[in-house]
């Protein structure tokens, strides 16, 4: 525990000065497609404990975003609506006013992200497979179309003026934590129950899990992070609409975590990574073709080709250690050891 | 531990190394050289809109092709550069940033959808490039900052215009509508229609929405049916008012249709059959004005493209000529006196009409009436900014 701290702190610390260095050297485009990577790993690696971990079919992580970044909004941002009664335009002012308010507001929208998931866990999880999967799409779609006939939030037309707190310092905390949270959960006593859930449910409760309590606090988790991480996309797109948290995105981080392999939370994060950048450094490819739009066909392409030679992912379900690298690095002795 | 942290210091290390061989953050280019000036274009050449990005952008390749061909702004020649925003708030945010940073564009054009600017808007404010919308119609987007700037007119004035024309010049005492409640611009449109018609003294007498995807429209035009409007307002885009426009006119509704620039489209007549004979809609210009400067402007495109323009093409076309005017006006290639000059801008003459500057930063201009017949867009009449305030 202690060691998990130590190591906690010193990666915050990391953080900290790759902010400094990316804010001071590094042109802003490439910075923004770090942080959006970031923002990507932490939708990937929490997402990666209900479908990866405890192999729940979730297609509702945008409608989770969604709540996280609305919610974190309402704290940070001040709200212009068109009031009818009064005929005019209105404000409310944020609550936390200032870079201070940032963390406690992204806290909130983690919150408020985690009560809808227990809220919409507890019946759906008693579905399996494709029924809960359409059950939590069916979730994200009344999200979205709450928030569209909201008319002090915008509405269809969206939220405009979020402060840009989003840093990367912010981010990679957040990424940092969630990382090393679900690592030790992997290898604990829970995390060890929730893959005995995805291998056999039926013989997972025969052995005393509680199957469904499990499934829900996983859910829970999953869905605290997602909102966390809407908050940050929100500080960081600093304009939200119901369109940014549409069913693609959930799609989006599930292909994340297929192609890093379902399971692998190492394999989530490189999933992540890649989907991330690919679109953005295909852009050059595709102004020196002279193609409109090929960008998206070869992003397409890479994916249908992983999936016919590679579909378990590029990790299938092994974790990217040290041990592994040295093990598969040529005239290493360790041979034996395990991945 | 030791080596996990070994591999991080020298990981760090690296990066570190990688960074210091990078360009610095803060820096904004000047946006031209000796002879050339760049200009950014981002707008969705892939995704939903595709087609709206395209075309916006052929009109955008015509108008810098004259200009370089004649000489260029001020003796620099317009290098282009266009990114995609494929339809998606994230990525249009991605485009935008990458046309600010690094070599940076002196002045940024885009994009169409009031969604992605207002994802665009911060960006450009933050880094002092201008940025100008040939085409986002959502009150909103100029809001966003003192440099952010368009060139078409907005939604309210839009709706408004479309009310008094029912009431002026259809005579309508009572109307109908019919929106997309899933759709910000067919609310907006709905919503200031509502408030102009009533103010004018006339009725609305049914208010229906359908949702993004319906193809049935049936319950609401039951609705609708039976109510005596005189016009019914249908603020959506080409492909749902051609099923909306059928099933009105199976249900036996014979009433005008009337509609905004959602409707412009060469395959809107060819899928409403005819039913949409004799309805009205409200666009940024006429294909058929005679006037030299569109006519001149047609006769390029079709040339070129082998197709007749449509508005975004035309204010894609227009939002260049406005740039090199700007330019001109400030004398200089200095962004503060560029922004001085657009703010001060007047008696511009585009295609899409003549139209000034105002100081919200939104273009003055009056929007072209069309009568639907057979498959031409006929104009009726110029509504101008006066007479809707």
């Amino acid at each position: 525990m202690a060691r998990m701290f130590g190591i906690l702190i010193v990666a915050i610390a990391v953080t900290f000065g790759l902010n400094w260095l990316l804010d001071s050297f590094v042109d802003d485009y490439v910075v923004r497609i770090i942080n959006l990577c970031g923002i990507s790993i932490i939708l990937a690696v929490s997402l990666n404990v209900i479908n990866g971990l405890c192999g729940q079919f979730s297609l509702g992580h945008a409608g989770f975003m969604a709540i996280g970044a609305y919610v974190s909004a309402y704290f940070t941002t001040t709200l212009r609506y068109f009031d009818e009664a009064q005929a005019k335009y209105v404000a409310i002012e944020p609550v936390f006013a200032g870079q201070w308010g940032f963390v406690p507001a992204l806290l909130a929208g983690g919150l408020a992200a985690a009560a809808a998931g227990a809220v919409v866990g507890i019946p759906t999880l008693r579905l399996k497979g494709d029924y809960l999967a359409i059950a939590t799409l069916g979730f994200g779609e009344i999200v979205t179309i709450m928030i569209t006939n909201f008319e002090k939030v915008g509405g269809a037309n969206g939220l405009p003026g979020l402060p840009a707190y989003s840093n990367t310092f912010w981010i990679y905390s957040f990424v940092v934590l969630v990382v090393m949270l679900s690592w030790a959960l992997q290898r604990s006593t829970f995390g060890r129950a929730l893959i005995a859930i995805r291998e056999n449910e039926l013989a997972a409760e025969v052995m005393g899990i509680p199957a469904s309590r499990l499934k829900v606090t996983a859910f829970i988790y999953g869905a605290f992070f997602a909102g966390v991480a809407g908050g940050l996309l929100g500080h960081l797109l600093q304009t939200i609409s119901p369109a940014t948290f549409n069913f693609m995105k959930s799609i989006e981080v599930v292909v994340m975590l297929v192609l890093g392999g379902l399971g692998s939370m190492t394999g989530a994060i490189v999933g992540a990574i890649v989907l991330t950048v690919l679109p953005e450094a295909l852009r050059d490819v595709e102004s020196s073709v002279g193609l409109p739009g090929i960008r998206m066909v070869v992003y397409a392409l890479v994916l249908i080709l992983l999936m016919i030679f590679r579909p378990q992912g590029v990790f299938g379900q092994k974790e990217l250690s040290l041990k592994l690298l040295r093990r598969l690095m040529p005239g290493s002795k360790d041979k034996e050891g395990e991945a | 531990m030791r080596k996990a942290l070994t591999l991080l210091i020298a990981l760090g290390s690296v990066f570190a190394v990688v960074l210091a061989g990078c360009k610095s953050g803060d820096e904004v280019g000047p946006g031209f050289n000796d002879d050339k000036v760049f200009l950014g274009l981002f707008v969705s050449t892939s995704g939903d809109i595709a087609s709206f990005g395209t075309d916006t952008k052929n009109g955008v390749e015509l108008a810098v092709e004259e200009i370089n061909a004649s000489g260029g702004i001020n003796g620099k020649k317009i290098e282009l550069r266009v990114e995609d925003t494929a339809s998606d708030p994230q990525q249009g945010g991605n485009a935008a940033t990458k046309l600010a940073t690094g070599d940076s564009v002196f002045v940024a054009l885009g994009a169409v959808a009031s969604g992605i600017s207002l994802n665009a808007a911060p960006i450009f404010q933050e880094k002092g490039i201008p940025m100008i919308s040939p085409s986002s119609t959502n009150p909103t987007v100029t809001q966003q900052g003192d440099k952010i700037f368009r060139i078409c007119y907005l939604d309210d004035f839009q709706g408004g215009a479309c009310a008094v024309f029912a009431h002026k010049d259809l005579k309508a005492k009572k109307a109908a509508i019919l929106s997309n409640q899933d759709d910000a611009y067919s609310t907006g449109l709905a919503k200031f229609f509502k408030a102009k018609f009533t103010k004018l003294g006339g009725e609305i007498v049914a208010e229906e929405s359908f949702k993004k995807g319906n193809s049935d429209f049936n319950t609401q035009i039951s609705n609708i049916k039976g109510k005596g409007a005189d016009i019914i307002f249908v603020p959506a885009y080409y492909n749902d008012v051609a099923l909306i426009a059928k099933q009105f006119r199976a249900q036996d509704v014979k009433t005008p249709l009337l509609g905004g620039d959602g409707w412009e489209s060469a395959s809107l007549t060819k899928n409403a059959e005819g039913a949409l004979e004799g309805c009205y809609f409200g666009n940024h210009y006429s294909q058929e004005d005679k006037s030299d400067t569109v006519q001149k402007f047609v006769a390029a495109y079709k040339k070129k493209y082998g197709e007749t323009p449509s508005s975004l093409a035309a204010l894609g076309y227009d939002v260049v000529y406005v740039t090199k005017a700007a330019i001109e006006k400030a004398g200089a290639f200095d962004r503060a006196k560029v922004l001085d000059a657009l703010r001060g801008l007047t008696d511009f003459q585009g295609v899409t009409g003549k139209f000034s500057i105002d100081g919200d930063r939104n273009a003055r201009k009056s929007i072209s009436m069309l009568k639907i017949q057979g498959d031409r867009f006929l104009p009726v009449r110029q509504i101008a900014p006066e007479e809707v305030e």
